[in-house]
């Protein structure tokens, strides 16, 4: 090659390396970490990024310079020299690839055994996922329906499912799990700012997919012993509790409850909609539909109540999110 | 071993139409039109009479119903058509119609629409009706991509969002990408390889003829009352267990395309190993025919998996098994595992045929031989074995055995080394050449630049850490874009400008065709580029409803998918106005050396009226003197004798 031609390939290639780094450092890919484990994942990524762009600018600089310098005239019939192949380019091509890729695993393998240890005294959280609510027990026996964890402090989440498989992530945390009827999965998450970031299930688990939606609270140490001392935020009637727990608000509105899902009968409506189903007392009406869905469905609505609550919800904490209901409707 | 071409001593004149009664049972649709119903009350009867005899009430219930039904009413359909005349004749001891190739070639166009064993008639057959599937498919993406345009309910509720999520990607995979790539291949490989036809045309008109019943079960699965199948292409168990009866529809739809599939896969599979002309070494054979041996033996040994999970997940729920159940002992990991033991290689299926067409794209218009050829055929042969060994990357968040993952991660990352192979040995052949842009060729471009990119994503997703944060976002629904449309579809539409002057005799209208590629070069990035902002982000994939401070990208998509979409229109009016009045086309308008280009445009009935003696490699541009084939020799040589 002529040192005029080797020049023009190398200025294509700076051109499509800076165009890619430009993209890459101008646009905010990643959510702003909230973990140490979401760190130690970005850097993998910047890690891998910075060799795609290398890999990006040569082939482009290639591709670049022949469309531009073997451009054939359309009335031109000759044919190119012919070249057959060339042994040791061949071996570097697969030589640098095979290191570049090992590089990148070595590098994924380190952050991935040292994303699955937690620090000194970790917080055990257990996370049940169903259709379509999360619920968070803590080891002193509460459940909440929003996650609250301290920041610095290691929490080990054990994840379950009770119905179809779900999974928990939390952008600003990076670490992502399914939720596996039957199943017991751990993740680490070690929180490094305090804040309120999504809980967000992204597997397909049916028609509230797209807003099983929770939260999580992430305290400083004094806010968070001030939380638990304080018993969590656990004010209201004993129903709102059951209710939250529960998940109801994944797919009912119930406007008391502050909750706006869209999935289920609009519970505000619960008064009419007793009156249009006339099976029996409100009360009565509203126990069944939570223990056996199946037996009045609203016209417009398919039977996609799970039938799990009759034997998850004790006795008496039924009788409260019954009385709490009949309360609210209107 | 040698195959000799049929003389074309006879006349091949179409059989004389059946009059009277006759009509009703020969074959077509006339005979449809009674036995489909037929095979409707056997399907009934078989129902009614096994719960009867087991004491169910009440004796006709939907879910089996249905489930008895979508196996004999296809099968009606095939029987009504004919596609089982021959081997019916000779299984029940009559005597068979001798040989008297009224099944071979087209007349007019009613002829597409019978059970031919013209393999030229069946890749035509194959490339229509997937181009059909495409478009539904595409009108899909952009009517839930309507809905997605903003945030909150706009047009669709959940339950119907997640049908055409999961119909669009079926019908694109199951009915387009892997059947476009078979009916190219069905064209064009006996052509490549000097035969006069695949190893088993009945068989191969059979497997043709599956694919629209798997595309009409698909469809209807939609309009099912309570609901169509809405667990996406996926159907994860259990959620796919306990869908609306629509569900069934995908179940069995799968099993349908997936029969056909495995039917074309073993024909090319023979056609490939016993048929080659004299001389044709598979050192001689060009690169499509080798991607489409690998990806036979891909779908020969891997789709039997899907039929396998897709049965034992409606086993759970029309029969009550509990091989995913949780309750009953199941393991629900264990679809995955079946799953992706297709589906990984089905990514596989869905990439090498693209790859032999890339390669003859672009050696032809360059005008110099294939870089690398050896090592272009035996990368291929490594993606085959470890295409196997890799499935398990989809399922680094699925809570499976933890070991598992960082020895699929190796395997998914040494996967780049034989695709990158292949992208530099494609930038060197086109190195110092004499480039001709082509539609084929800017497609070929296309495919080049947006594969790098979508390989690159795949190594993000490769690598455990990122795939943990990036994984079911939709930063994999641009992935996937980048290599099933960026790699995918770009090599299905070099492949059909390529060869188009071949199928029809007629030359496309190269404006409109760099018209259409252009077109979807930009849609296509301005659709999916912004996705990997999406997913990375936080957005989850299979979502109706997101967040609001998504909104505006969406939109943008949005509008960008509409572009897309319209840009399709360029193409189908291309095909159609030049297919109805495009300029005769030459027998070999690209100065290609492979054989298909050595016969008219069409070819021949039996494809070659002399057969061809193999002396050359198929690639030797710039080459003096140099041929892959000649005509009328005396003494055919033996394969073999490289």
């Amino acid at each position: 090659m002529r040192r005029g031609s080797i020049i023009q390939l190398v200025l294509i290639g700076l051109v499509a390396g800076a165009i890619g780094t430009a993209v890459a450092l101008l646009v905010p890919w990643l959510p702003t970490a909230a973990g140490k484990e979401a760190d130690r994942i970005h850097f993998v990524y910047w890690f891998t990024t910075a060799i795609a762009i290398a890999v990006f600018s040569v082939v482009t600089a290639v591709l670049g310079y022949s469309i531009l310098k073997f451009r054939a005239a359309p009335d031109d019939f000759e044919d190119g020299p012919p070249i057959h192949g060339h042994t040791t380019l061949e071996i570097v091509w697969t030589a640098i690839p095979a290191v570049l890729v090992t590089a990148i695993s070595i590098v994924s393998a380190v952050v991935l055994a040292e994303n699955g240890k937690a620090g000194p005294d970790p917080l055990l959280v257990k996370v049940t996922a169903q259709q379509f609510a999360w619920s968070f027990t803590y080891p002193n026996g509460r459940t909440y329906g929003s996650l609250t964890l301290e920041k610095g402090r290691s929490a080990k989440l054990d994840i379950t499912s009770n119905d179809v498989i779900h999974s928990f992530w939390v952008p600003e945390l990076s670490q992502k799990q399914d939720a596996v009827p039957g199943q017991h999965n751990t993740i680490v998450v070690t929180p490094t700012r305090t804040g309120t970031f999504p809980v967000i299930c992204t597997e397909l688990c049916g028609l509230g997919h797209a807003i099983m939606r929770s939260h999580v609270d992430i305290l400083s140490q004094a806010d968070y012993a001030k939380w638990v001392s304080q018993g969590g935020t656990a004010s209201g009637p004993p129903g709102l509790a059951v209710f939250q727990q529960n998940g109801c608000g994944g797919c009912h509105t119930f406007t008391p409850a502050q909750a706006s899902g869209k999935v289920g009968p609009d519970l505000d409506k619960l008064k009419q909609e007793a009156a249009k189903a006339n099976r029996g007392s409100l009360d009565r009406f509203v126990q069944e539909s939570i223990v056996n869905p199946s037996a009045y469905l609203e016209p417009g609505y398919p039977d996609a109540m799970p039938k799990i609550f009759g034997q998850q919800i004790p006795k008496a904490q039924l009788a409260q999110l019954v009385q709490y209901l009949v309360q609210g409707a209107r | 071993m040698t195959q000799v071409a049929h003389a074309p001593a006879h006349a091949h004149e179409a059989p004389r139409p059946p009059r009277g009664l006759r009509r009703l049972t020969a074959p077509g649709f006339l005979r449809v039109a009674w036995v489909m119903p037929l095979f409707f009350g056997i399907g009934l009867g078989l129902v009614v009479l096994v719960r009867w005899a087991a004491g169910w009430h009440p004796l006709l219930k939907s879910t089996p119903l249905l489930t008895v039904e979508l196996v004999t009413v296809p099968l009606g359909f095939l029987v009504g058509i004919g596609g089982f005349d021959y081997w019916a004749y000779y299984a029940s001891g009559r005597a068979t119609r001798p040989e008297d190739h009224s099944g071979h070639g087209a007349r007019s166009w009613r002829d597409y629409f019978r059970v031919n064993t013209d393999h030229k008639v069946i890749g035509i057959q194959y490339v229509v009706t997937t181009i059909f599937f495409f478009m539904v498919g595409g009108l899909l993406a952009m009517l839930f991509r309507a809905e997605l345009a903003q945030p909150g309910d706009q047009f669709f509720n959940p339950q119907t969002f997640n049908v055409l999520v999961s119909n669009h990607a079926a019908l694109m995979i199951f009915l387009f990408v892997i059947p476009a790539f078979a009916g190219l291949g069905n064209y064009v490989i006996p052509l490549m390889l000097g035969a006069a036809d695949m190893a088993f045309p009945r068989l191969n008109a059979l497997s043709f003829w599956l694919l629209p019943i798997a595309g009409v079960i698909l469809l209807a699965g939609m309009v099912t009352p309570g609901g169509g199948p809405s667990a996406g292409w996926t159907c994860y168990a259990p959620l796919c267990s306990h869908q609306p009866l629509g569900q069934v529809f995908f179940n069995m739809g799968v099993q349908w395309a997936g029969a056909s599939s495995i039917m074309t896969a073993l024909n090319f599979l023979v056609t490939i190993i016993t048929m080659r002309a004299p001389g044709m070494t598979f050192w001689r054979m060009p690169l499509l025919v080798w991607a489409n041996f690998t990806t036979s033996l891909l779908v020969v040994i891997a789709t039997p998996f899907i039929a396998g999970s897709q049965f034992f997940v409606m086993f759970d729920r029309v029969l009550h098994t509990n091989f995913f159940e949780p309750a009953g002992g199941g393991y629900v990991l264990g679809y995955q595992h079946i799953f992706w033991f297709y589906s990984h290689p089905a990514v596989y299926i869905m990439m090498l045929p693209g790859f032999g067409i890339i390669s003859e794209v672009i050696a032809v218009m360059s005008r110099k031989p294939v870089f690398g050829y050896r090592l272009m055929a035996l990368s291929l042969m490594a993606i085959l074995v470890l295409g196997f060994s890799v499935w398990a990357h989809h399922m680094f968040v699925a809570g499976m055995a933890g070991w598992l993952r960082v020895p699929m991660m190796v395997t998914s990352m040494v996967i780049a080394v034989p695709t990158g192979i292949k992208i530099f040995s494609w930038l060197a052949t086109m190195w110092e050449g004499r480039l001709h842009f082509t539609t084929p060729m800017l497609f070929a471009l296309g495919f080049l630049s947006m594969f790098v990119i979508g390989g690159l994503s795949g190594i993000y997703l490769a690598s455990v850490p990122i795939d943990i944060h990036a994984s079911d976002t939709y930063f994999i629904v641009a992935h996937i874009h980048y290599v099933l449309f960026g790699g995918s579809v770009f090599t299905i539409f070099a492949g059909i400008y390529y060869w188009f002057p071949k199928m029809t005799g007629r030359m496309y209208d190269e404006r409109l065709g760099k018209l259409h590629f252009w077109l979807t070069f930009v849609g296509f990035n301005l659709t999916f580029f912004p996705m990997h902002y999406l997913g990375l982000q936080g957005m989850p994939r299979r979502v109706a409803d997101y967040a609001h401070r998504f909104a505006d990208i969406n939109l943008f998509v949005s509008i960008a998918s509409f572009g897309l979409g319209a840009s399709t229109l360029v193409f189908l009016y291309n095909m159609a106005s030049s297919w109805a009045h495009g300029p005769a086309a030459e027998a070999n308008p690209w100065r290609a050396l492979t054989l298909e280009w050595q016969v008219s445009s069409p070819p021949p009935i039996f494809n070659f009226d002399e057969i061809p003696q193999v002396v050359g490699h198929p690639y030797e541009y710039g080459v003096p003197g140099a041929r892959h084939a000649i005509f009328g020799a005396t003494h055919p040589e033996p394969v073999g004798a490289d």
